[in-house]
């Protein structure tokens, strides 16, 4: 949610008046007097300027009406507060008034200790649309105290001084922000891919912003595509062209004909996610929390006698897939379906599932069981991990069945790089059930072959991108991509 | 805007001087531009105002310490209008300089300025009343006669010490355990610490309290610390409670012990009066799901959860519950054996009332049924019912199954009327039924009125 910044999501004290008639504010500046007579009439005379301001604020009304009350207040009381002159900023900044800006600067300095963050975040804003935009730097210097400064302070400074034509200053601040930490808003980058536009000599830069946005999977915003493909097509001599395409489940783009990279992962990633997994997730700080030793130990040690499984089956998962079908009916066909396809399944449950009920039928367990390797843990346990156990020691072709999106488990993931290796091996190893009936064949949902990650293959690029601001949630990928191809 | 400006430059230049020279090139009407000109007079005298105001600063400071930056961050977001407190003090500074996250502070100094206002309300408060009190007369106390003896306080402390006491060498263990020291914030601590107060109250005034044990309780440990600041070591000396740094296996033998644990699979039903129950002292307002289940199955103890689904039909709220009610219900339902009036103690906000009708079972149900096949003449009338007896096992449809219309009857009778139609057979099946029913919570105290209505048969 965005709001204004010096405003963003900063709590108001509690000086609403609640139950009071609220005076609406005029509408054309007002004489001492008549200032004077509209606070005599008003019910809570000592919160009068604030809710003028407020209401002026709110209403986006003329800066003039604003100087009156000002002036009304100056006489009245002898001084002004600083919370009316923020008021007044924010009006004066969303108004684009920028002498009035520069005069309040030299009131609050001189007046004030020091700025808090609201009134720093204006006055970046604010400096950063007038030639005098290098005061906004030195504000933003100023804010690195207690907290540092928002990524939207440094997208204000880096638009002012592009606007001004001082590139240099807009990449070092750039490297600031990337240094403290944070994370670039994508109107920063839409501001410096303009700026590459309209002055040449930038490309290693934003190759390097390119690479950014890869190692982090932070996928643009349709504006954002819009100015790097423009970008792209202004390179003198390279002769790049931009279309906006699909690709095909196979991994081909539908523009190039291109192949895109593979989803499976690199013998080291592999190695590594097995190895943080087994660390953070299974055991994690205390292992009684998900399961025991013993039992951990006795899972290990009937994977090593068994030959690598091809499935990984989440048992209570796929037996919960419809209501019209009894649990062990369900996870029966679905085994059923599998052996067919001559896969060496393992399937795993808890304890209860052996119990005999309506739900688990024996027969049908002991047919499971003829069927596909089972391991049972007790009612207690977690399932989950030692599903993520089994599939990823059987090897990179192991692929694994549930509908659970693990999202708990990935969360308990140390660093965002892994973070990020765990959601490229579940996009490319996890089956869901797309459809069943009782009685009918079970369908599965086919595993995307390609990464959808920004690639780059030497003479082509691929940038995949959010249409509609981002319909869509965080386990989901995009799928609109621009491809860049150059002629020869 | 170009107007206004100019006049402000020409304001400044110089003051009051007649602006209506500047005025009559733009060509308007005379008095309208005469106000304007008032105005734009006005507009900006605030601003000469304020520059002349320009604050005496002292030299600044060249060396600013984390605490002062975050001192002028709290004094400057004041001035601003946002909801932090006006004084902080040097100790609450260390605490929001640790936190990194602009929430963080913010949440932090919302506290803050919350319990600020708490104060300021109260002490105005006060002083309206001592006002009051000096304004208005002061009115005699008249002496009143009484043969009654003034019952002291401490009186009450003294009998609550002896029961206290007397619970120490004969009472019924209960035990807190501990050790979640790194689960918890600094917050959540705290929140332990008042929950266990509490509920150390609540132990003492009962008419039959707990032996409190506080296990794993680790001298100069963050709990420790925590529970002398809110009680004081003076008090804190002289609690009635065993407060050892001990686990609660080393105290108690491993089969006596049961962790209360809301993760637990198996249901506590009847509350055994040999057992020594655990509760681990934890708040968990981030979520630690299964801390406490861990902790019970790496001593490999006994575990049980309180009977919740199957008394209360719940809405929504977790079932965590916490110590002070914890410490009710055990209380509650050790001296009645009602697990009825214990779940009055769950928030009434989590659940929407007692179930209608129940599906619990106890062990006592068992020897019920042996009894009732000796007397088959009752089961005669209704061949349903006798195979329903019969059968063992607890599912609730035994009850819905059910088309005989006696026993519908039954379930809406208030129990006394049970005994004053004991003359009639057909009464005693009704009453048996409902004995099965009522005989959830209180299966050892029914018995003998279950024997009571045989005799009459007989």
């Amino acid at each position: 949610m965005k709001k204004r910044a010096g405003m963003d999501t900063e709590e108001l004290s509690p000086l609403r008046t609640r139950g009071s008639v609220k005076i609406p504010p005029p509408d054309h500046p007002l004489t001492i007097s008549e200032w004077a007579k509209l606070k005599e009439s008003s019910s809570k005379p000592d919160h009068f300027e604030m809710q003028m301001m407020t209401g002026l604020l709110a209403t986006n009304a003329d800066v003039n009406i604003a100087k009156s009350l000002l002036a009304y207040v100056v006489q009245d009381k002898g001084t002004l507060t600083y919370e009316l002159l923020l008021r007044y900023l924010t009006l004066c900044v969303s108004g684009g008034h920028h002498s009035e800006v520069f005069d309040t600067y030299d009131i609050m300095t001189t007046c004030f200790k020091t700025l808090d963050t609201g009134a720093s975040s204006l006055f970046i804003k604010g400096f950063s649309q007038t030639e005098r935009w290098r005061e906004a730097l030195v504000v933003l210097e100023g804010m690195k105290k207690a907290l540092l400064p928002s990524p939207r302070n440094y997208s204000d400074a880096i638009a002012g001084a592009a606007l001004h034509g001082e590139i240099e200053t807009s990449w070092m601040l750039y490297d600031e922000l990337l240094e403290l930490g944070l994370v670039p808003n994508q109107d920063t980058w839409q501001c410096l891919f303009q700026s590459g536009i309209s002055q040449q000599g930038q490309e290693d830069k934003l190759f390097s912003v390119l690479s950014y946005m890869r190692d982090n999977q932070i996928y643009p915003e349709e504006p954002l595509i819009k100015t790097i493909k423009a970008w792209f097509e202004s390179l003198p001599d390279q002769k790049w062209s931009g279309k906006f395409s699909y690709v095909a489940p196979s991994g081909e783009c539908k523009n190039c004909k291109a192949s895109l990279e593979s989803i499976q992962l690199t013998e080291e990633e592999y190695a590594e996610l097995k190895d943080k997994v087994m660390k953070k997730v299974i055991e994690g700080s205390d292992v009684f929390k998900k399961t025991t030793p013993e039992e951990l130990n006795s899972f290990k040690s009937f994977v090593k006698q068994r030959p690598p499984f091809d499935i990984v089956i989440d048992g209570l998962n796929v037996a919960n897939t419809t209501p019209k079908a009894t649990h062990s009916e369900t996870l029966l066909a679905v085994v059923s379906e599998l052996e067919q396809q001559g896969l060496n399944i393992l399937v795993l449950g808890r304890k209860h599932m052996l119990q005999p009920s309506r739900n688990w039928d024996r027969q049908n367990m002991n047919k499971i069981k003829q069927k596909a390797h089972c391991f049972f843990t007790e009612n207690i346990s977690e399932d989950d991990p030692f599903l993520l156990y089994a599939a990823l020691h059987s090897g990179v072709h192991c692929n694994f069945l549930s509908r659970d999106l693990m999202r708990d488990h990935k969360a308990c993931l140390p660093d965002s790089a892994t973070r990020r290796l765990f959601f490229k091996w579940q996009r490319g190893h996890q089956l869901v059930i797309s459809h069943y009936a009782p009685g009918k064949r079970v369908w599965f949902q086919r595993i995307s072959a390609y990464d959808t990650i920004i690639q780059t293959s030497g003479s082509s690029w691929h940038i995949p991108y959010d249409e509609n601001r981002g319909d869509r949630a965080t386990y989901e990928v995009p799928q609109k991509w621009l491809c860049l191809t150059q002629e020869h | 805007m170009m107007f206004l400006r100019s006049c402000s430059l020409a304001l400044r230049c110089r003051r009051f001087t007649n602006p209506q020279v500047t005025i009559r090139a733009f060509g308007s009407s005379r008095t309208a531009r005469k106000d304007a000109s008032e105005n734009a007079l006005d507009l900006d005298a605030w601003k000469s105002v304020m520059r002349s105001q320009a604050l005496q600063e002292d030299s600044k400071i060249p060396s600013r310490s984390a605490l002062d930056d975050n001192r002028e961050l709290v004094e400057m977001w004041h001035q601003a209008g946002k909801f932090v407190p006006k004084n902080i003090t040097d100790e609450q500074l260390e605490d929001l300089a640790q936190l990194t996250t602009r929430s963080a502070k913010k949440k932090y100094l919302k506290f803050l300025a919350i319990k600020e206002s708490h104060k300021i309300t109260k002490k105005e408060k006060q002083e309206k009343k001592k006002s009051e009190r000096e304004a208005g007369e002061r009115e005699q106390e008249e002496l009143r006669n009484t043969f009654l003896l003034k019952f002291w306080s401490s009186s009450l402390d003294r009998v609550q010490s002896w029961r206290a006491a007397q619970a120490m060498r004969f009472g019924q263990p209960l035990v807190y355990d501990m050790s979640y020291e790194q689960h918890m914030s600094r917050r959540e601590l705290e929140n332990t610490v008042a929950q266990l107060m509490e509920s150390e109250g609540c132990n003492r005034r009962a008419s039959d309290p707990f032996h409190l044990h506080f296990c794993n309780l680790q001298p100069n440990g963050a709990y420790h610390r925590e529970l002398l600041k809110r009680y004081g070591s003076h008090t804190w000396e002289r609690l009635l409670i065993t407060a050892t740094e001990r686990t609660h296996l080393e105290v108690f033998p491993q089969r006596d012990l049961v962790y209360l644990t809301a993760d637990s699979k198996s249901v506590l039903h009847t509350f055994d009066h040999s057992k020594v129950y655990v509760i681990g002292a934890m708040v968990d307002r981030s979520i630690h799901s299964g801390a406490s289940l861990a902790n019970a199955k790496r001593l490999q103890l006994a575990t049980a959860r309180l009977p919740l689904d199957e008394y209360l039909d719940w809405e929504c709220g977790a079932k965590n519950l916490t110590l002070d009610q914890m410490m009710r219900i055990l209380m509650t339902v050790k001296d009645t054996g009602s697990w009825k009036k214990a779940l009055e103690f769950v928030p009434k906000r989590k659940h929407a009332g007692f179930q209608q009708h129940s599906s619990g079972f106890t062990g006592a149900a068992k020897s019920r049924f042996v009894r009732n096949d000796s007397s088959e003449s009752r089961f005669v009338r209704n061949d349903s019912s006798e195979s329903r007896f019969v059968r063992n096992d607890s599912s609730e449809s035994r009850f819905i199954r059910n088309d005989s219309p006696e026993s519908r009857f039954v379930r809406n009778d208030s129990p006394e009327s049970r005994f004053v139609r004991s003359d009639s057979s057909e009464s005693r099946f009704s009453a048996r039924a409902q004995n099965q029913l009522k005989n959830k919570t209180d299966g050892r105290k029914k018995q003998p009125e279950r024997a009571q209505c045989r005799e009459d048969g007989h």
